[in-house]
């Protein structure tokens, strides 16, 4: 069942329904690999999805989305749906900040609902120090135009009741720094959304087809081996976030990533209680944020697990400092069963920012290294990044994600923390 | 992977240590040492050090696609 991609719409559902016919259609199989392309994106995850679908709509280029597995096996399906742009240095807010603005009209440009919901980011202080750093990122962003606010304990209680921020406890939260145009998008429509979005204007997306190599003649990428032969290409694109280090050695390239394992976890559904997303980074021990899913489970995460790891199972330590942070922030909730925990593989770069510019050769394409931030960053980086691979040049708004920036000594350190993925 | 076994203390539990580093390539620059990493899905040689224990530095090899401890090896070989 192939055919044009119909448009979803109330009245289309209404039409279909009275003339009888069918009116879903499969939304992105059935496509066979053919012998050349403009550009080939190896990796139908968020990122690898949204730049084909940008080259496609933007560029008018012949694209082919390869995939080992299946669409949206990775991390864009494993993450904790949360939206934000709340980051300190200027390179990273501006780009976050676009970001975020296309999320508000993504469901619109896909025609696809992936159910943006701007239900705030709280991101609590648990010290006079916090407060201090909550006031440093929130006056830097606001200096860039992007919402904050800042809550005291009594502003907390009105906001999120179900804290109940004043309480007495073992680490008293003084405040926070809130971003309300943050929030959650639901991460399995975003796949699926770009996937329908891209096949509609002629992408091919090809699931079950690894690549294996990639063929060069003079200096230049001319196609990729894949378990379904050759594919010629005019411009290749890596976008395999977690498994960058293989494409590294590929290509006989070393990079700046450590592969690291970040796990998730999802309680049973319980009556909606969580209006918002909060984020708790307990004193010297770990993180947990936590939301609450449209079905009624309770979302969390925390910490990378804090060594190189491709199991996508996470470590039970890791799982009992999530919950705890949970637990310490909720304690009404401590009852409620966990039904399920996961893990997806990161990519960690060396200073916390991503990597999107071109790999050894002219016509070959990186888009990796999105350590915590890939999810919320796709309707960004598929704009940007195809902008890139179209023209050969990259746009202001990733200038600084140039992979040479680590021996030019030009790093986005967020935390601060120097060339290690995890140290807490 | 749970545990770890220090050659000095025993198998202990995995959040006593604190994984450093993988090993760079022999010949490695100053810059790759510092800022590259090897990636390997079978075979990682890792620094890592019992910083609830004995506080040893530790070479452990580890298979990071199944999880399993290949080997580890107390670095400086004087804890005993």
């Amino acid at each position: 069942m192939t055919g044009p991609t119909p448009h979803y719409s109330a009245l289309a559902l209404l039409r279909a329904r009275l003339a009888g016919g069918g009116f879903w259609r499969p939304l992105w199989t059935g496509r066979l690999l053919k012998q050349a392309y403009d550009v080939v994106v190896v990796g139908a995850g968020g990122h690898g999805l949204a730049t084909a679908f940008h080259l496609a709509r933007d560029h008018g280029l012949k694209v082919a989305v390869l995939e080992k597995r299946l669409v949206g096996y990775g991390n864009v399906g494993r993450n904790t749906t949360i939206v934000r742009s709340n980051y300190l240095l200027p390179e990273n807010h501006y780009f976050y900040e676009d970001s975020l603005r296309r999320w508000e009209t993504l469901s619109k440009d896909l025609n696809y609902n992936v159910m943006y919901s701007p239900r705030g980011v709280v991101d609590l202080a648990l010290s006079d120090g916090d407060m201090i750093g909550a006031a440093r990122r929130g006056n830097a962003m606001r200096l860039a135009g992007i919402d904050c606010e800042m809550m005291d304990r009594a502003a907390l209680d009105r906001f999120c009741p179900e804290l109940v921020a004043s309480r007495d406890r073992r680490f008293p939260i003084f405040g926070a720094l809130v971003q309300h145009r943050g929030g959650t998008v639901r991460h399995d429509a975003v796949a699926w959304g770009y996937a329908r979005a891209a096949t509609a204007l002629g992408v091919d997306i090809i699931e079950d087809c690894e690549v294996t190599g990639l063929r060069t003649a003079a200096g230049v990428a001319t196609g990729v081996e894949t378990v379904k032969g050759y594919v010629q290409a005019n411009r290749v694109l890596f976008a395999t976030a977690g498994h960058t280090g293989m494409i590294g050695t590929m290509l006989g390239v070393t990079l700046p990533i450590e592969t690291h394992l970040l796990q998730a976890m999802v309680t049973e559904p319980i009556k909606p209680m969580l209006n918002t997303v909060l984020v708790y980074v307990h004193p010297g021990h770990g993180e947990t944020y936590l939301l609450q899913s449209d079905k009624g489970g309770l979302v969390m995460g925390g910490y990378l697990d804090g060594f190189p790891s491709y199991t996508r199972e996470g470590q039970w330590s890791r799982m009992e400092d999530v919950v705890q942070g949970a637990i310490a922030m909720l304690p009404q909730a401590a009852g409620v069963k966990i039904v399920r925990q996961w893990a997806g593989i990161n990519d960690m770069t060396m200073d916390g920012s991503p990597i999107i510019d071109r790999l050894r050769y002219d016509n070959v394409f990186l888009n990796a290294g999105w350590c915590y931030g890939g999810f919320k960053t796709i309707p960004a980086s598929g704009a940007a990044c195809a902008k890139l691979v179209a023209s050969g040049t990259a746009p202001d708004l990733i200038k600084a994600y140039r992979l040479s920036r680590f021996e030019t000594g030009h790093m986005l350190d967020e935390r601060g923390g120097g060339p290690f993925p995890v140290r807490l | 992977m749970t545990r770890l076994t220090c050659p000095f203390c025993g198998p202990r539990e995995l959040r006593e240590f604190e994984f450093h580093k993988t090993l760079p390539e022999p010949g490695s620059t100053p810059y790759a040492r510092v800022y590259e990493r090897v990636n390997r899905l079978d075979d990682s040689l890792e620094h890592w050090q019992h910083v609830q224990g004995c506080r040893g530095w530790l070479l452990v090899r580890r298979n990071p696609s199944s999880g399993a401890v290949l080997e580890t090896v107390i670095l400086g070989g004087g804890a005993q």
